[in-house]
């Protein structure tokens, strides 16, 4: 029997070992504070065990910003995933390779904008009374005004629009180097059955893009977990509690109006319980 | 050698080699690295900024100012206090000034403030919002109260005489409104915070009666909060756009545009609003007290000695420098040179002949009256800014109209206040 090598497990440990530092450490404090009723103010405190998490199923704002978090995955997932997929083929269809590249320099720049910058111009943008985005509702109606921060019905869908603004365009770029790196035998194939061009994407490249797109898919509802900056900017979780997601009131109540940072960690740790059970599932049935 | 004359050898020795250390020691520098200030922008700062070798000079470190907004600021200062105090001064307010001084995340600044500077040169009003438990906290950047700014000319077209009462207000306001002009009655500040939309709110609040607590029992669920509440709404329907959501940059922002026809608000808007720099309406404004009983909100921001940062004395000292120097009477006077009304503390500048030749009689006369209605309208308690921001998002929530019920939301308020109450 050929003697194993212990190379492997000497560059594979330390790796490890540290890896696991740099993760377990953080968590298992923060699941330990939230066994806690450690606050800012005040240097004492004691165990309270799962009181946090108690509270925090009757406590309104903790369920609305669990519905809020909800439907800003959703809306921004899908809306990204639809932009790139819709402008990807688009691009694959009508633009030459030349207007293509000409394109995708374009559809980047969006993300390459640090969150906190985009988040401040479209924030002017939105601005009732001088806002570019504002001004087409301004001109159609003869000067009526339009705020969409501040109402509960649309300041949702008008943050969502930057995220998608950044990352749909550039999923879009992803979606046509993807289209372009396959054979293209299938779709010839296609066209000599005379499938319409909606059919041949539909039936033929799509599906063939099937594991890079849910990867896609998957890298976007991690990046949508991670909007507080955008939120933070753009409306602060309101008008109201609106867009308060779960990080913002996490924050909210950490650091910024009561400074219960255990309290606040018990959000984190639900956040990470509920976001490991979900994509767990959710890659499991995709895998299946 | 002698013995007499080597004793006198060794004593001029002694003496010169003290002589000698004594100069040193005049000499030593107070700071031994720059001083790092957590702010929110003020232009007294920005213009602080450009003396920076004047404070090399005398204290032989320079200095750095960390910006954030107001609501970001305090977060922020509240975080860096109680956990790794990375700041050497911040910037406190009214509202946390209580917070920071029980937690012990300030020091007594009196200790480390050199009395050439004459602290007891800064307005009364300040000095008293500066104080907490008998103890000074803070040198003022800026303060006062509230006054009421008019568009002169909007109301003469429109025939109506400045608002005197609040009952008048309420009247005129809705009068005013012209979306079809670009004109709003009046701009309010809607977004959540204690001294954002509900600092705003307080004034009605009290002039109905309103109090925050009866000892120690929350009294704040009562008909006054109420009635305020309705009012504060009312009023919104003709406040500006963006200010649903805004505070003082959107409110001040839309009135300077030229597109409000009266606001009350913080002093230092008179004058931004009388600077061609920043107003479009100069020479188009009146001043007033706010209309009666609306008090005004008394309130003062300033600087404020960080404990973890500065562990030892020296460091103290140090901070305790910059902040004399930061707030002195050179660098207020530099200040009103460059026209920044609201940084403006100290009463020898405030009655100076300059300050008269630069504003006008009738702002002057305008804050000496205006002075006589200022009021605490807040708790003063470290609780407060936990309270006060939390009466914030459920004021946003009626302000946008996420939730109707006022007496509902009071009613929220008083379960949070008992809890905080039994800490």
């Amino acid at each position: 029997m050929p003697r194993r090598s212990s190379l492997p497990v000497t560059f594979v440990v330390p790796t490890l070992v540290i890896l696991l530092i740099l993760s377990m450490v953080p968590t298992l404090y923060a699941i330990v504070i939230a066994l806690q009723n450690r606050e800012l103010s005040s240097t004492a405190y004691s165990y309270v065990w799962f009181s946090n998490f108690v509270d925090l199923f009757f406590d309104r704002r903790f369920l609305n910003a669990v519905w809020v978090s909800v439907k800003w995955e959703v809306v921004t997932v899908v809306a990204t995933m639809a932009v790139a997929i819709g402008l990807g083929v688009l691009m694959f269809e009508v633009a030459s390779p030349r207007l293509r590249n000409i394109y995708c320099l374009l559809f980047i720049i969006p993300v390459l904008l640090p969150r906190v910058s985009a988040a401040f111009v479209w924030k002017f943008a939105y601005h009732p009374l001088y806002g570019i985005a504002t001004y087409p509702y301004r001109l159609l109606t003869g000067g009526l005004i339009f705020d969409p921060l501040s109402k509960p019905a649309t300041a949702l869908f008008a943050v969502a629009s930057v995220d998608v603004w950044q990352w749909g365009l550039f999923f879009a770029v992803i979606v046509l180097k993807l289209l372009e790196t396959l054979p293209p035998q299938p779709i010839e194939a296609a066209r000599l059955d005379h499938a319409r061009r909606w059919q041949i994407h539909a039936y033929v490249t799509l599906p063939m893009l099937k594991a890079p797109l849910i990867s896609l898919m998957f890298v976007k509802m991690i990046e949508s977990l991670r909007s507080f900056d955008l939120i933070y900017v753009m409306t602060r979780g309101g008008p109201g509690v609106a867009t308060e997601t779960l990080d913002m009131y996490a924050f909210s109540q950490g650091f910024i109006e009561s400074g219960k940072v255990s309290y606040a960690s018990a959000m984190a740790v639900l956040m990470m319980i509920a976001t490991v059970i979900t994509f767990t599932m959710l890659w499991k049935r995709v895998q299946a | 050698m002698k013995p007499v004359r080597l004793a006198a050898c060794l004593g001029a020795a002694f003496m010169l080699s003290t002589t000698v250390s004594t100069i040193a020691l005049a000499q030593a520098p107070v700071c031994s690295a720059p001083v790092k200030v957590l702010a929110q922008p003020r232009d007294g700062l920005t213009l602080l900024e450009d003396s920076k070798d004047e404070f090399q000079k005398l204290s032989g470190a320079s200095f750095q100012i960390d910006y954030l907004n107001e609501n970001d600021r305090r977060a922020k200062s509240r975080a860096d206090a109680s956990t790794v105090g990375n700041y050497n001064v911040y910037y406190v307010d009214e509202a946390n000034v209580a917070l920071f001084a029980s937690s012990k995340w300030i020091v007594p600044l009196t200790d480390y403030y050199p009395a050439d500077y004459d602290y007891a040169d800064f307005d009364p009003g300040r000095q008293k919002v500066a104080t907490y438990d008998g103890k000074v906290w803070f040198a003022p950047l800026t303060g006062g109260g509230d006054l009421m700014v008019y568009r002169k000319d909007i109301l003469e077209a429109a025939g109506i005489q400045p608002p005197k009462t609040l009952d008048e207000l309420i009247a005129d306001v809705p009068k005013l409104t012209n979306p079809d002009k670009g004109i709003y009655g009046i701009a309010l500040r809607g977004a959540r915070g204690s001294g954002a939309n509900v600092w705003r709110w307080m004034p009605f609040f009290k002039a109905y009666g309103g109090q925050w607590f009866d000892g120690d029992k929350p009294a704040f669920n009562s008909d006054a909060a109420v009635k305020a509440t309705e009012t504060y709404l009312k009023l919104f329907k003709d406040s500006a756009p963006g200010t649903q959501t805004g505070s003082w940059d959107e409110s001040t922002g839309a009135f300077l545009s030229g597109q409000v026809a009266i606001l009350v608000e913080s002093t230092p808007l008179s004058g931004m609003a009388v600077d061609p720099k920043t107003s479009q309406v100069v020479g188009k404004i009146g001043f007033l007290p706010p209309p009666a009983p609306l008090t005004g909100g008394g309130y003062g921001h300033g600087l404020a000695i960080a404990a973890k940062a500065n562990a030892d004395d020296a460091s103290k000292k140090c901070a305790g420098l910059f902040i004399a120097w930061a707030t002195s009477k050179e660098n207020e006077k530099r200040r009103l040179d460059a026209h920044q009304f609201g940084e403006l503390n100290r009463t020898s500048i405030l009655s100076s002949k300059e300050f008269a030749d630069i504003y006008g009689a009738d702002l002057g006369q305008a804050l000496a009256e205006t002075g006589k209605v200022t009021a605490v309208n807040f708790w003063q308690d470290p609780r407060w800014p936990d309270l006060g921001d939390r009466w914030g998002i459920i004021l946003e929530e009626l302000v946008t109209g996420t939730r109707t019920d006022i007496k509902g939301g009071l009613t929220e308020l008083e379960a949070y206040a008992n809890e905080l109450m039994k800490k």
